[in-house]
């Protein structure tokens, strides 16, 4: 059905923010609803400022929308106050484009980026009026697939989603809305769908595994129930990135989003092998699009979108091979276009004066450093290759170049912490402040501020870290109070840090097995959603969702795993072999540092893609 | 050289604020290529205007903007060179080339026509009943919220024309610096005389007025 524009202005006047809800934005696609074969419904699972930032959703919405006989509509996640309304006044979660029903769509898809949106999902779908549980779905209902890197630990969503999509989404989508298409014309029963799905390089049908738990609680086995189903789920690469998908139309919003720019992704994947992080791991191997592509694809994208700024996207961007070229090249096109260039992840010990001082030509903003760690033991545990000393060369070489607002982005509850590293944040936090009035007052910029931010560490699967504990809440808001207080003798600096609260279940769903899906269910029906807004986080029901269903949060959160335990994810193929994890986790315990991939292959399991992997040099091998 | 537009701002569009439409439509300068003019100065920015800013919840039928170009350019190739870089909700209708010496089009503004559909049938009827006698009176009270606090305005002479057909009020309402009766302040105004609950109403803004040479109100976007 398609909600009646009457009805829905009706409830846009009474909620703030109703902009996040009108739809109608420059480059959104609609297509008459009969005229094609299959329906794509793609969630974010939060709000519209949010998921309109995102850039997979861009890309994935080009890539179908490109398919004449395919249509991708949009769906995020409504506030509170529009929420009470729709169930109140019985209007479903309609799409962006056409305004039809989530349940009208043959295929829903969920991007999955943080673990504290999965309360979302079941809020959508139940708006939505799509059946929560796969097994509960008829012949009629959506395909709900799900990908992003929480894909990588898909077990606690298991319940919900129908199929998931494990790595790069470019190649794999099509392969599916293709299955879904045709599987909607035979008539043929649901799970022939779901089969088809897992011959499909890459996806994961849940259905078509059983799970046995041993008596302590960990998982006794894993075991396909069909033969469709692979015993390994390999994760899909795309091996080369220029010929890969990019869009170069994208939808432009009328309101503000989180993040209101062209993203250029000049590459995927990071070398640098720091051991807290999953998405250095998940995003292997690191592949480069090519100077020329980008520059085609960003002055592509400045005529299409009109927009007047534009950041260089991934994982550690200094790290490009020719940054400094592209930035000078970009400068060079869009300068005449007034076009801002900026760099969100930069890298303290990789990019180049000269870019930075390029960048400034057009505008300055706050620049960004994460040393992620107050002492060298500590990055060298977690393998941050960055010294003090690279921080203060860098820091100066801001302050020199104008730039008066510094981030340092730190986190507590890293494995072996101690107190004496967080005295190292607050001793590294004074010494910037310090720097900055080393430089001569005609020099620097007027009006310091440097913020410290202190996330609370959360161990992740498919990195060395994944078999140990998170610090208890206790331990984490002792560490933050001890910085609180230690900060306030610090002039000029301003500390923030998380909730911990929202950490803790972070680090249940992130390591979590099957099981939780009973606690997920139960959480949004006590009414648990929008959990990553602090100001609506229920920890109490939460807690409360874990103890109905008999399970004990502590044991996922809290609980060191065993060198054999057999985890969850372990039948996924991230192409990261568990021993290399292992032998990382040695090393950290002994604050051994691993080189970046660039200097010599470590072996972590990805250079069996031979030629996709920049890196892989089987003679240099490490041997384990 | 300067280019006065005629823009539509879709019902869709409604809930999108005077801000958003700017930045919408400084985007769409930007991609369709149009040969802007910039400001000097430090932070350069479009020489862009807008007569005035419609409010949130309104549509707008006949909105008006200026723009200074760099480059001549005639009004079609205006917007034929606009419309494609545009959403559908937010069209431009007409174009015209004033004379660089033409006033700012925010001074000339003197009144906006607007038709204020009441989603409520029985408040429709209690204020289609009660008009009359409402327009009968010589002061009219409304509550005005001003930088300096709400006042009090006497809002009779700034409604230079008000009738009603079906649940549709139709009006031409003073709008200036000075003298803005806006469609929400009458709406309280007729419906607490009309003794009915002040309903929900849906407001498109049909067009701008100025005044001509004998100080006769006439569509702005001629003069």
């Amino acid at each position: 059905m398609t909600v009646a524009n009457e009805k829905i202005e009706a409830l846009l006047e009474q909620v703030q923010k109703a902009p996040r809800y009108t739809g109608g934005e420059m480059n959104t696609v609609v297509k008459p609803w009969d005229t094609v074969a299959l329906h794509y419904g793609f969630c974010f699972p939060d709000t519209y400022e949010v998921g309109m930032s995102h850039l997979g959703m861009k890309i994935l919405y080009g890539l179908v929308n490109r398919e004449p006989d395919s249509v991708c509509e949009r769906f995020f996640m409504p506030w509170t106050d529009m929420m009470a309304l729709m169930e109140q006044e019985d209007v479903p979660l309609f799409s962006m484009e056409s305004r039809r029903a989530l349940c009208d769509f043959d295929m829903i898809g969920f991007t999955l980026q943080y673990e504290m949106s999965y309360s979302n999902i079941l809020a959508m779908m139940k708006l939505g009026r799509v059946s929560l549980l796969s097994r509960d779905r008829g012949r009629d209902e959506p395909i709900v697939v799900a990908g992003g890197p929480c894909a990588f630990n898909p077990e606690p969503l298991a319940d919900f989603i129908d199929a998931f999509m494990i790595g790069d989404g470019e190649e794999v989508t099509l392969e599916v809305t293709a299955v879904i298409r045709d599987w909607k014309k035979s008539g043929a029963p649901r799970m022939d769908c779901l089969k088809a799905l897992a011959k499909i390089k890459g996806v994961y049908v849940p259905a078509l595994y059983d799970v046995a738990y041993n008596a302590d609680g960990t998982l006794a086995s894993m075991t396909p129930n069909c033969p469709e189903a692979p015993a390994k789920v390999e994760k899909c690469i795309v091996t080369d990135l220029d010929s890969a998908y990019y869009p170069e139309e994208i939808p432009v919003p009328y309101t503000e989003i989180v993040h209101d720019r062209i993203m250029l992704e000049i590459m995927r994947g990071c070398t640098r092998g720091c051991r807290f992080c999953q998405a250095g791991m998940l995003y292997r191997p690191v592949r480069e699009r090519s100077l020329k592509r980008l520059v085609q694809l960003a002055l592509a994208l400045e005529k299409s979108t009109g927009y007047e700024e534009m950041s260089l996207s991934s994982l550690s961007s200094g790290d490009y091979t020719c940054l400094a070229d592209l930035i000078r090249q970009l400068m060079k096109d869009l300068q005449q276009e007034r076009v801002s260039i900026s760099l969100p992840s930069l890298r303290l010990d990789s990019v180049l004066k000269e870019s930075l001082e390029e960048t400034q030509k057009v505008r300055k903003t706050s620049l960004t450093f994460a040393p992620e760690a107050g002492t060298q033991r500590l990055r060298d545990v977690i393998n941050k290759g960055v010294t003090e000393e690279d921080l203060m060369e860098k820091v100066t070489d801001a302050f020199q170049g104008g730039w008066s607002s510094v981030k340092l982005y730190f986190m507590i509850g890293l494995p072996t912490e101690t107190f004496e590293d967080l005295d190292g944040m607050v001793e590294l936090a004074r010494k910037v402040v310090a720097c900055y009035f080393s430089v001569p007052k005609g020099v620097r910029a007027k009006g310091l501020r440097v913020t410290v931010s202190a996330s609370s560490f959360v161990p992740k699967p498919i990195t060395p870290f994944q078999w140990e504990p998170q610090d208890t809440r206790e331990m984490l808001q002792e560490k933050q109070a001890y910085l609180r207080e230690k900060f306030k003798g610090v002039k000029g600096v301003t500390f923030n840090y998380h909730e911990s609260g929202l950490s803790f279940l972070e680090a249940c769903f992130a390591r979590g097995d099957r099981r939780l899906g009973k606690v997920l269910l139960r959480a949004h029906e006590l009414g648990c959603m929008l959990d990553g807004w602090t100001e609506l986080f229920k920890l109490d029901a939460w807690m409360q969702a874990f103890a109905d269903c008999g399970l004990d949060p502590d044991f996922y959160a809290h609980r060191r795993r065993e060198k054999d335990e057999l985890l969850p994810w372990d039948f996924i193929d991230s192409g990261i072999v568990k021993p290399f994890l292992w032998h990382e986790w040695q090393k950290a315990l002994a604050a051994e540092t691993t080189r970046d991939c660039r200097q010599g292959c470590n072996g972590c399991g990805i250079q069996r893609y031979k030629g996709v992997c920049s890196y892989a040099d089987a003679g240099r091998v490490s041997q384990r | 050289m300067r280019m006065l537009a005629v823009f539509r701002k879709g019902e869709r569009l409604r809930h999108i604020g005077h801000l958003d439409i700017m930045r919408a439509m400084q985007r769409a300068l930007r991609r369709s290529g149009v040969p802007v003019a910039y400001s000097n100065g430090f932070n350069p920015h479009m020489l862009l205007t807008f007569a005035s800013a419609l409010s949130v919840g309104a549509s707008g039928e006949r909105e008006l903007m200026d723009v200074t170009l760099e480059r001549e350019m005639t009004a079609g190739d205006f917007l034929a060179t606009m419309n494609p870089a545009l959403p559908p909700d937010l069209q431009l209708v007409a174009a015209r080339v004033i004379d660089d010496r033409h006033p700012a089009l925010m001074a000339m503004v003197q009144a906006a026509v607007y038709d204020i559909t009441l989603l409520d049938q029985t408040a429709a009827d209690a204020c289609r009943a009660a008009l009359p006698a409402f327009l009968a009176q010589e002061e009219i009270l409304a509550e005005r919220k001003t930088k300096s606090g709400v006042k009090e305005a006497n809002i009779r002479p700034w409604i230079f024309e008000l009738t009603m057909e079906g649940a549709t009020l139709h009006g031409v309402l003073a709008l200036s610096e000075t003298e803005n009766c806006k469609p929400d302040m009458l709406l309280t105004a007729l419906s607490a005389f009309a003794g009915c609950e002040k309903p929900r109403a849906s407001v498109t803004r049909l067009g701008l007025m100025g005044r001509d040479a004998e100080g006769a109100l006439a569509e702005l976007e001629g003069l």
